[in-house]
């Protein structure tokens, strides 16, 4: 149900209460002012294109939190914190000219300062790091500073329209066995109106993606079967796909599409079943072989912590 | 010195757990749950797991000061608590500014518009489309414009039903603010929370509305609903309250079929 006022009321009561327990009393008293702003009117310029001056208020008065005293870099750098987090959603790079473009705007002769202000930012609530990965084209990259572990199970799906196409093309491959061949595909494909010789309008070239495009980020195998006469061509899953989706995820996309259930298809439901067993013995020796935790100052507020499994 | 003032609060375990987040837009309370489980399981805490709320809470504690919060909502149709981080600052639309041409922006604004100004929540696509001509920025087809407005869907602004779009409750999470501040008089919020509201039922009497959760607790154990405002007979179907428990174990989606949306007559 959608959070009225008075639950938001008694989660800002709960937050004020945690936060006058903590060290900085004079922030807590800071803060409260701020909080006491009723609900908000920001400035509403008429479009995307048309913003000048954006600060992150959200009143119109400009807060004076008390705590320190920010500057325009300071809102600037906190405005480029929420630009680099959508980037990092979208897992695009970033240029310094869309960085100036979008967010840091006239103040771009501070580009630098401004920069260094939201990596720190970024490194403190998220840690994520922002690298410059081209010096020469000035291009960034954001990278999190955390151990990579099996979070990828965890991550939203990648927000590519293409995502829809690609578990289609798995399924129909562990359907078929795990391997499929090229009248199979089109078969199935051609049934959700996407032909090999026709432009589609959100997959563009589906002939090219999924012989070519997807074959090159390792998402498909594409081979020839041997010994077919006449020669014919077979898709597999790539090693890609094994990193980035499982058996059990594709059934389960399968069985979303059908409004049902994995169970629903008993013999790939026993495979995917094998599948993810297989996945966890193999994550669980790979922690235990490995010792898979990051350290760093910020974990000592875990004090000493006894080691994982 | 920016970040995180409170430095006993904000650790590993939270910051793994804000990438993952960021990583859905917008996630069910199960699937939170999940991420914080295993959040803490990576970092080896085997202490327990702390309740929900005030993780969030402290989470939100530190994110404060750079205008970004996790919000809860739920979903119109049926009352799934949600969880999205959102900007709070910001005109929203510009939030996607750096996502999406102009073009594409007006022609959110202009779904956003006819969403809002509809009786029942929903815009067409044809009447969506026909205003392509008047979009700022680049000229767009017809054409053009059905794809983006799958884009909008692909990134979960809107929602797409049998042709009809409707705002994504990522959407409603995010631009709440913005939409009562821009049309303050178009704008319906719900009779029982006071919420945004955009799908839902209303009385045919007084014309009062509420979201179909929200109808749901309110009228839960009523053997004759009434309406809360002038009494009459509540005309609509009262749907279920939502109860994850009961989803997990039947297993299957949607085990209590429930109008997706209520309409006028």
């Amino acid at each position: 149900m959608p959070r009225g006022q008075k639950s938001k009321l008694r989660a800002r009561e709960k937050r004020h209460q945690a936060r006058s327990e903590a060290q900085r009393a004079q922030d807590a008293q800071a803060t409260a002012a701020e909080e006491e702003q009723p609900s908000t009117s920001s400035s509403s310029p008429s479009g995307g294109s048309s913003q000048d001056e954006e600060k992150p208020s959200t009143s119109q008065a400009q807060p004076n939190t008390g705590r320190y005293h920010r500057t325009p870099l300071d809102d600037t750098a906190i405005l480029l914190v929420q630009f680099l987090l959508r980037k990092y959603n979208m897992r695009e790079p970033i240029t310094k000219e869309d960085m100036i473009k979008h967010v840091i705007k006239k103040h771009k002769v501070h580009f630098r300062e401004i920069l260094r202000k939201a990596s720190e930012l970024m490194v403190l609530a998220f840690g994520i790091d922002l690298k410059e990965v081209d010096p020469t084209r000035h291009r960034y990259a954001l990278i999190s500073k955390l151990q990579r572990t099996n979070d990828d199970r965890l991550r939203g799906e990648e927000i590519m329209p293409q995502t829809g196409l690609l578990m289609t093309v798995l399924c129909v491959i562990f359907m078929k066995g795990n391997c499929a061949t090229e009248k199979d595909m089109w078969e199935v494909l051609n049934v959700m109106g996407i032909y090999a010789d026709k432009k589609h309008f959100i997959y563009g070239d589906p002939k090219k993606l999924i012989t070519e495009d997807w074959v090159q980020e390792r998402y498909l195998l594409y081979r020839q079967v041997s010994n077919s006469n006449p020669p014919c061509r077979e898709f597999l899953w790539g090693p890609r796909a094994y990193a980035e989706t499982s058996k059990m995820k594709v059934l389960e996309f399968l069985a979303k599409v059908h409004d049902t259930v994995p169970s629903a298809f008993p013999s790939w439901y026993e495979e995917a079943l094998q599948d993810e067993e297989e996945r966890a013995r193999a994550r669980f020796t790979a922690l235990v072989h490995t010792g898979a935790l990051a350290t760093g100052p910020s974990m000592a507020n875990f004090g000493s912590f006894s080691h994982l499994y | 010195q920016g970040g995180a003032r409170r430095a006993g609060i904000m650790t590993d375990v939270h910051r793994r757990f804000l990438q993952l987040l960021m990583t859905h837009g917008v996630l069910e309370e199960r699937g939170v749950r999940r991420l914080q489980k295993h959040c803490y399981r990576v970092h080896g805490r085997t202490a327990a797991v702390e309740e929900l709320e005030d993780f969030i809470n402290n989470i939100n504690s530190v994110l404060e000061s750079l205008y970004i919060e996790i919000k809860k909502g739920a979903t119109e149709d049926d009352g799934r608590p949600v969880y999205a981080l959102v900007n709070l600052a910001t005109t929203p639309v510009s939030k996607m500014a750096s996502d999406f041409a102009e073009n594409e922006l007006d022609l959110f604004r202009k779904a956003l518009e006819l969403i809002i100004d509809s009786e029942t929540g929903f815009a067409s696509s044809t009447n969506i489309l026909n205003l392509v001509d008047q979009l700022k920025g680049k000229k767009m087809r017809k054409k053009e414009a059905e794809q983006v407005l799958q884009k909008f869907v692909q990134n979960k602004w809107l929602i797409e039903k049998e042709g009809e779009f409707t705002l994504h409750s990522r959407a409603i999470l995010e631009m709440e603010q913005y939409i009562r501040e821009t049309y303050p008089d178009a704008v319906k919020t719900c009779n029982i929370c006071h919420g945004l509201l955009i799908q839902g039922q209303s009385c045919e009497t007084c014309g009062i509305r509420m979201h179909l959760p929200c109808v749901a607790k309110y009228f839960r154990s009523a053997p004759e609903p009434r309406c809360p405002h002038c009494n009459d007979y509540w005309p609509h179907e009262i749907p279920e309250v939502f109860n994850p428990d009961k989803e997990r174990e039947a297993g299957t989606s949607k085990a209590n079929k429930k109008p997706s949306r209520s309409r006028q007559h």
